[in-house]
């Protein structure tokens, strides 16, 4: 049945700087915040947005996000018309069909899915990126401006602008140039990887797109620029809220502790709720002789040691004399008495045996050496054992560079 | 089809419950941080592969029905069987067209033509008052080996300040007498009200009830038949609570602090499901303290709590205290507020340096969306 806007979320990529986290899973499926995974805030996002059908594009290691998402009913996405569509690559007719190549080649392969809804618009979102947003907004100013694209920036210091792919933009804010990384960036107006596209218009690129052999079929380095190129109307989309890629291990840990300190996001607010797939666990225990200061903790957490500034995650157990601070722990950790977590992150299910240490704080560390400590999921401690700052362990216990 | 069907009585019968069950059956009671009483139950039916479960219901049925919904929570949204809610329903011949049913067979008889309906060969029968986390698959099981009629489950444990059903047990465990009310308990079991008989059986006890105008479950069948009949116990010496009066739910509620007894109430194997609310994670301030607590999501804690349950959404403000208290969903204290021995119902509102005292023996209770 026809649908005014669709969104399709590319959650394919392996999340490579995630490192030993994205060992087993996609990146939208690492877990964030306590409750939720990455891929959470996009779908939460559509559903407040009151967009009812989305595409879900997987490639990477995608058991546990097929799983996770199942029939799409947390997000209130399991609908009888729509709703969600995991969308793998798949073979077609004469052994044609191929991995996705790129992330404009995801959506050229799925012109089918999208042709069944015969949408307007079509939203293009990414699975690696925690904010909060209204994406019908964005499409009203779409419409509005009769743009063929509308690409969703972020005003970010002028002095970090060349870190991100930036638009130029006029008066009327009319994207009139893009740059990727610039050295000298014409606007501090960063793309936030999130467009909105008229359908026709997208669809014409992405075939003529497809037949280029030179293409990396990609959007930002050519599907965008050749769009520019051709004259089309291009807006850029202003957002004021939070908004963070958490693509790297600093910055997954800088959004958890984002998160902890409830500025810009705050995930008790309940007017946009955050939505997740969560186990029936009872409510977090907090005992006698715990100390839990500027921390969140969830349901079937039981602590009776310290935590300080830090995220736990369901089914947490920190014992009587463990001390752990500035870390995020994701579902599943037991830190055993008397071990001491700093300034890391463990993945799911780790285990920290008694007397162990991991991790660092900075004041007490040479500043070169340290940095974050990430321990794989399913990493196992060893009583007494000492992990340094900035190490990563995977699961087999091995040293894992970054 | 072998297996069991679940069957919940969920009108409101005698209890003292007081504020807590003014608009609201016992049975949809919030408990535990997160649940309604009547979660239990119905767990402990779908953890033990009950895939049909019908709930009797009467009475102010509609935050139960509120809570319930389509059953998905607990898996139980099916296109067969499944969920399925029998409100009170008047018809020539029965009574009870409110609700207000007189006993168990009698309330069965409404819903005489749902019992035949049911594709499973056995009947589970169980309150919805009930605190328990009981593998009814063993249950069933035992029933089946002993070749029973029926098959009462009981506990040895006979405290109760409450009315309740008791059994006198021969030496092969089968009930000889039922007994309520009772002072002297020695040698006693006390009964849980969970039965397990076959379909055919319950059909043919309803139609023999219908038409001797008797309404009671154990006056009717239990008391009138324990020689007729083999009714026989499965005793059952793990964690089981009746809340009956707000003294139970207000001592059963904090022993839950316990870790031994939580243990025994969740169970990873025997999880307990109940309606999702979609709450953040609970944050806890550096300005606030807080111990020995069950504290559910959602939760914004800058003050001091301890020896408390703290439902879904519920924040104490800085400089406030709270006690030996249970606060239900989306409570609010404010500033410097002191609260000892309350049970606060959902929404209520405390103002600023408000004191309120209850005491151990009588908390004291704030209705629902009460500003204090």
């Amino acid at each position: 049945m026809k649908k005014e806007c669709i969104a399709m979320l590319l959650a394919g990529g392996q999340g490579s700087r995630l490192y030993v986290l994205t060992s087993d899973v996609a990146k939208p499926a690492v877990p964030f915040g306590g409750k939720y995974r990455i891929i959470d805030f996009p779908l939460s996002n559509c559903t407040n947005s009151n967009i009812d059908t989305v595409g879900v594009l997987t490639q990477y290691k995608p058991l546990e996000l097929n799983s996770y998402i199942g029939s799409g009913q947390p997000w209130d996405l399991d609908r009888l018309d729509g709703g969600v569509h995991i969308l793998p690559p798949y073979m077609q007719e004469g052994e044609r069909g191929s991995w996705y190549k790129g992330t404009a080649n995801a959506i050229y392969q799925n012109i089918g899915f999208v042709d069944m809804y015969d949408p307007d618009y079509v939203v293009i979102l990414s699975g690696d990126h925690i904010y909060k947003m209204n994406y019908a907004k964005m499409v009203e100013a779409h419409k509005e401006a009769e743009a063929a694209c509308t690409i969703s920036v972020l005003e970010v210091p002028w002095d970090e602008a060349s870190r991100f792919g930036i638009m130029a933009v006029d008066k009327e804010d009319n994207i009139v140039e893009f740059q990727e990384k610039p050295k000298e960036p014409k606007s501090n107006l960063a793309s936030m990887g999130i467009y909105v596209f008229s359908w026709k218009k997208l669809r014409e690129y992405l075939v003529a797109d497809e037949a280029d052999a030179s293409s990396s079929n990609d959007f930002g380095k050519n599907i965008i620029p050749k769009m520019l190129g051709a004259g089309e109307k291009m807006i850029a989309y202003r957002f004021d809220g939070y908004w963070k890629d958490v693509g790297t291990l600093e910055s997954l840990w800088d959004a958890n502790m984002d998160m902890l300190s409830r500025g810009d996001l705050d995930l008790l607010e309940s007017s946009w709720p955050i939505y997740a797939r969560l186990p029936s666990e009872p409510p977090a225990f907090i005992s006698k002789t715990a100390l839990v200061e500027h921390s969140v903790v969830t349901q079937g957490c039981e602590i009776s040691g310290t935590v300080k500034n830090s995220v736990l995650s369901h089914g947490a157990r920190i014992e009587e004399g463990a001390e752990v601070s500035y870390s995020v722990l994701m579902p599943g950790v037991t830190v055993k008495r008397g071990s001491v977590v700093r300034y890391a992150i463990l993945g799911e299910n780790c285990q920290v045996e008694a007397g162990a240490t991991v991790g660092e704080n900075p004041e007490n560390c040479d500043p070169e050496k340290w940095g974050v400590t990430v321990l794989g999921p399913g990493t196992a401690i060893g009583a007494g054992e000492v992990v340094a700052p900035n190490s990563m362990l995977n699961r087999d216990h091995k040293e894992v560079s970054r | 089809m072998k297996g069991l069907h679940g069957i919940i009585f969920s009108y409101e019968k005698h209890n003292d419950l007081r504020e807590l069950t003014a608009n609201r059956t016992p049975s949809s009671v919030p408990f535990a941080g997160r649940y309604r009483i009547i979660d239990f139950i119905l767990s402990s039916m779908v953890n033990a592969g009950i895939t049909d479960v019908g709930v009797v219901m009467g009475g102010s049925y509609q935050s139960l029905l509120d809570h319930l919904g389509s059953g998905k929570d607990w898996d139980l949204s099916r296109k067969h069987g499944g969920l399925r809610l029998l409100p009170p329903f008047a018809s020539e011949g029965t009574r009870g067209g409110s609700g207000g049913f007189r006993g168990k067979m009698e309330a069965l008889a409404g819903v005489r033509s749902y019992l035949e309906g049911i594709r499973q060969s056995h009947v589970v029968l169980a309150d919805s008052d009930l605190i328990i986390n009981i593998p009814l698959q063993d249950v069933y099981q035992a029933h089946l080996a002993s070749g029973a009629d029926i098959t009462a489950v009981c506990t040895s444990n006979v405290d109760s300040d409450c009315d309740v059903t008791f059994f006198r047990l021969d030496n092969e465990g089968r009930v000889g007498e039922v007994l309520f009310p009772l002072r002297d308990r020695t040698g006693c079991h006390r009964a849980l009200e969970i039965y397990v008989l076959s379909k055919q059986l319950l059909l043919d006890l309803v139609d023999e009830c219908m038409s001797h105008d008797q309404t009671s479950f154990r006056g009717a069948v239990l008391q009138a038949k324990a020689s007729s009949l083999h009714i026989h116990s499965y005793v059952w010496d793990g964690y089981a609570a009746q809340i009956r009066s707000l003294k139970e739910y207000y001592t059963r509620s904090l022993e839950l602090l316990d870790p031994a007894i939580r243990r025994e109430v969740f169970p990873a194997a025997r999880p307990i499901h109940t309606k999702e609310r979609n709450d953040a994670s609970t944050y806890l301030d550096p300005t606030g303290a807080c111990c020995n607590s069950l504290v559910a999501d959602g939760c914004t804690i800058e003050g001091t709590v301890e020896n408390s349950i703290l439902f879904r959404g519920v924040s104490v403000a800085r400089g406030a205290e709270v006690k030996n208290c249970i606060l239900m969903q989306d409570v609010t204290v404010s500033r410097d507020a002191v609260l000892h021995h309350v049970i606060a119902d959902k929404n209520v509102e405390v103002a600023d340096a408000r004191t309120l005292m209850g005491h151990e023996n009588y908390p004291m209770v704030i209705a629902k969306d009460s500003k204090v």
